[in-house]
């Protein structure tokens, strides 16, 4: 974008190079004679892409780090408005405060999702916005041209990074948790891959282990401390690869259970997060990031809630077949529809959908193991089936959400 | 440009608008309250402007603004006047568009969309006295209230309290609120605020003073509050007046200031404004910055409004070759009433590092206002 002299560099149909300016001027004064003013913008000269001097230091060349975003991104195009007490949306990305602004914060706009999720992109409601996929609102910026793709790829680097704070303090004070997804106290409709905690500094990998980072579900009851909590087994825990302030428990692999969770990083105890220099977490939540009292220790507790159907059999038999099919479809099992497709309880469920034939179109399944597009149960459900009406019987039919649930359950190998 | 020329360019710009002394309550596009020497409350229900429109604004938009009047062959006009009963009012306006922006060394992009339909309820709730006034921008799966609040009128109109999401008074009220002296100070459509707004109207006098959050609406984080205040002077063919704010934040303070005026002259309508901004808190400290507007309106024919307008903006005074520029060439046209179309260019000049500060613009807009 910039040559060596910080002169700007173009190409393309669209050329506006230097030797043009004169005659641009020229122009500008023709247009202008009706208003008897003439002008012409700033020559840029020792200045920055945000039209600050050099010397302040933001003539960074484009990476995916904070500092560079904050210079080639916000600087020049966002903080014309995003700035000060009334930012619109409360969204200040002033330099020194953007990280605070976006990294785990929800958007006002889309309150499900995060304005930046450490390590997912897609889930960033930063990105939504440059790219004008978001689901509210205009694409920023505002009444501007979008940001070049190449620009925003850079953000999306950084975010799948880790989206990291720009250098961060004395490794001589206790580390603290600057964001975490998922949101603290939040509610989500699935179980998150990832669970992600960043940190403002630095962490001892050795120290991030299943036995300090945690993550345990109530049971059912919502209650935590009563004994009948489930701790969550995860594929694995440690530190990221790539972003030493990055603690990630991978989920993969783990059964959603409608339940409230809870994460524990462990700040006390015989087990804790350590910093570089082992000085320990600064874990307490006190409702907002970063974590932590000021002292070394305390463990960071928070929960969220998983609500809404998943794609468990359980799961789909308590949000669907009890309440909604089993009405008609209720025993005893045979070649007698509607009863004898028995889908009253998990078990009866399971027997008579996986891998048994329909009586309706005998050469396809009710649910074919990891196919759901042919399985005979998708197709009644989405009104596609050859034969007879689309369930449930005179609707209301099953919203796209619910349906994807069972797909999932389904390419996921039906299990019971 | 030299700092003297943008020196001298500020002090033409207040020049002028001291030659025509002092505001106009804010229309939705002020120049029509230049032109004919009206108040904004005259035509709209908010009487700082924008929004839905009185009976008398409904009128005047469908006998005053359109080419031709379309009715049926004999029959006599039978105006909207958004009055559905004694204690009900409404209205809207129906926004698409389509705009091409060229960026310097980047593919030419454009976007064509129906952007917004806004729906304006007013329910008296005592006629004359007490009113819940509602402003919604609705898109789909995304309806955004701009406006909710509550309105009590007294001594015959002469003076209003009204509380709850409004926008603030502050400087002419233009529709495009990509404009610098829109942009710049952060009072727009875009950024309503909540409190309260007492305001007082005596002869051609016009003051209001609104006491809100100073978060653009969004939660209170600290308890300090922001102070919009604007006076203006309303004559036939002239107009003037001065606006002040002040967000008293604790990550920042921001004091803005501005006068601005209207002049009628022939078939031409003027808008001069000049804002002063001085920010506290920014990464290096206070920095003061300004913008100034000027735009000449043209209503060559019925029904046609050719606008031209100057724009300036000076992001930080202490840094040298930073201004930036834009210029905008508009034909409005408004056919039959109940529609209205907007064709324009506007063309940025900034510094060369920034291709965005050099785009141009050209934008196609239909308004189905009613």
């Amino acid at each position: 974008m910039l040559d060596s002299a910080g002169k700007q560099v173009v190409a393309g149909d669209n050329d506006m190079t230097q030797v043009t300016r004169p005659f641009r001027c020229r122009l500008l004064s023709v247009q202008l004679i009706s208003l008897t003013i003439v002008a012409c913008g700033g020559s840029g000269e020792g200045l920055d892409i945000s039209g600050r001097p050099i010397s302040e230091g933001g003539n960074l060349p484009l990476e995916p780090t904070l500092a560079s975003i904050q210079a080639n991104v916000f600087n020049p195009f966002c903080i014309t408005c995003h700035t000060g007490a009334a930012a619109p949306q409360g969204l200040r990305l002033d330099s020194g405060i953007s990280f605070a602004s976006l990294v785990g914060v929800p958007s006002r706009e889309a309150s499900s999702l995060l304005r930046v999720a450490p390590g997912m992109p897609e889930q960033s409601y930063l990105i939504h916005k440059l790219e004008g996929s978001a689901q509210v609102g205009e694409q920023m910026p505002l009444g501007g041209p979008p940001i070049p793709q190449a620009t925003i790829d850079f953000v999306r680097q950084w975010i799948i990074d880790g989206a990291l704070p720009e250098p961060g303090p004395d490794p001589d004070t206790p580390p603290v948790i600057v964001a975490l997804t998922p949101d603290p106290d939040g509610i989500v409709s699935t179980l998150p891959l990832q669970i992600l905690a960043s940190f403002d500094q630095d962490i001892d990998a050795s120290t991030i282990n299943v036995m300090t980072f945690e993550l345990i579900r109530s049971g059912g009851d919502d209650l935590f401390g009563n004994g009948n909590e489930e701790t969550v087994i995860p594929a694995s825990v440690g530190l990221s690869a790539i972003n030493s302030q990055l603690a990630v428990m991978d989920l993969t692999g783990v059964i959603p259970v409608e339940d409230r969770y809870r994460i524990i990083l462990r700040g006390d105890g015989p087990n804790v997060v350590l910093n570089m220099n082992g000085r320990a977490l600064d874990g307490e939540y006190l409702g907002a990031f970063p974590s932590g009292d000021g002292t070394d220790g305390g463990d960071f507790v928070v929960e969220f809630d998983l609500q809404g159907i998943q794609p468990t059999l359980q799961s789909i038999q308590d949000n669907v077949f009890t309440p909604v099919c089993a009405v008609c479809h209720s025993g005893p099992p045979g070649p007698i529809l509607p009863a004898g497709q028995d889908l009253s309880s998990a078990s009866a469920s399971f027997t008579s959908l996986v891998g048994i034939p329909s009586i309706e179109q005998p050469n396809i399944m009710r649910v074919a193991i990891n196919d759901a597009d042919n399985s005979y149960l998708i197709q009644k459900l989405e009104g596609s089936a050859a034969v007879g009406d689309r369930m449930p019987q005179g609707g209301p039919f099953l919203d796209q959400t619910t349906v994807d649930a069972i797909r999932a359950w389904i390419d996921s190998g039906a299990n019971p | 440009m030299t700092d003297r020329f943008s020196v001298f360019l500020g002090f033409a710009t207040i020049g002028l608008c001291a030659c025509l002394v002092v505001s106009a309550p804010a229309f939705a596009e002020p120049y029509l309250a230049v032109a004919k020497g009206m108040k904004c409350g005259l035509c709209h229900t908010s009487p700082t402007g924008g929004g839905k429109r009185t009976p008398y604004g409904n009128i005047f938009a469908q006998q005053e603004l359109p080419a031709k009047y379309l009715s049926r062959a004999g029959a006599a006009p039978n105006y909207w006047t958004g009055e559905i009963f004694k204690y009900l009012a409404v209205g809207g306006d129906l926004r698409g568009g389509w705009n091409q922006t060229s960026v310097p060394g980047q593919p030419t992009s454009s976007n064509a969309d129906l952007e917004e339909f806004l729906a304006y309820v007013e329910v008296r709730l005592i006629p004359r006295y007490l009113s819940l006034y509602l402003d919604w921008k609705l898109r789909p799966d995304d309806p955004v209230p701009r406006e909710e609040y509550l309105r009590l009128t007294l001594w015959s109109g002469r003076v209003y309290v009204r509380g709850g999401q409004f926008f603030l008074p502050y400087g002419l009220r233009i529709q495009d609120d990509s404009a610098f002296m829109r942009q710049i100070p952060g009072i727009n459509y875009n950024t309503p605020d909540t409190g309260w707004e007492i305001g007082l109207e005596h002869g051609d006098w016009s003051a209001q003073l609104a006491i809100t959050r100073g978060t653009a609406g969004g939660p209170e984080i600290d308890s300090g509050k922001q102070y919009s205040m604007r006076l203006s002077y309303v004559r036939p063919t002239w107009r003037a007046g001065g606006s002040f704010s002040f967000n008293d934040s604790s990550i920042g303070d921001r004091q803005m200031q501005n006068i601005f005026a209207g002049l009628k002259t022939g078939r031409i309508s003027w808008l001069v404004e000049f804002d002063y901004i001085i920010d506290d808190g920014t990464s290096t400290g206070r920095r003061s910055s300004w913008t100034s507007f000027i735009e000449a309106n043209f209503a060559a024919w019925r029904g046609h409004n050719f606008k031209l307008s100057y724009e300036y903006f000076d992001p930080d005074v202490d840094v040298s070759e930073n201004q930036q520029n834009r210029i905008s060439a508009v034909w409005e046209y408004f056919p039959i009433q109940f529609l209205q179309t907007r064709v324009g260019y506007r063309r940025y000049d900034g510094i060369p590092q920034n291709p965005a500060q050099n785009r141009d613009q050209l934008f196609i807009e239909l308004h189905v206002p009613f």
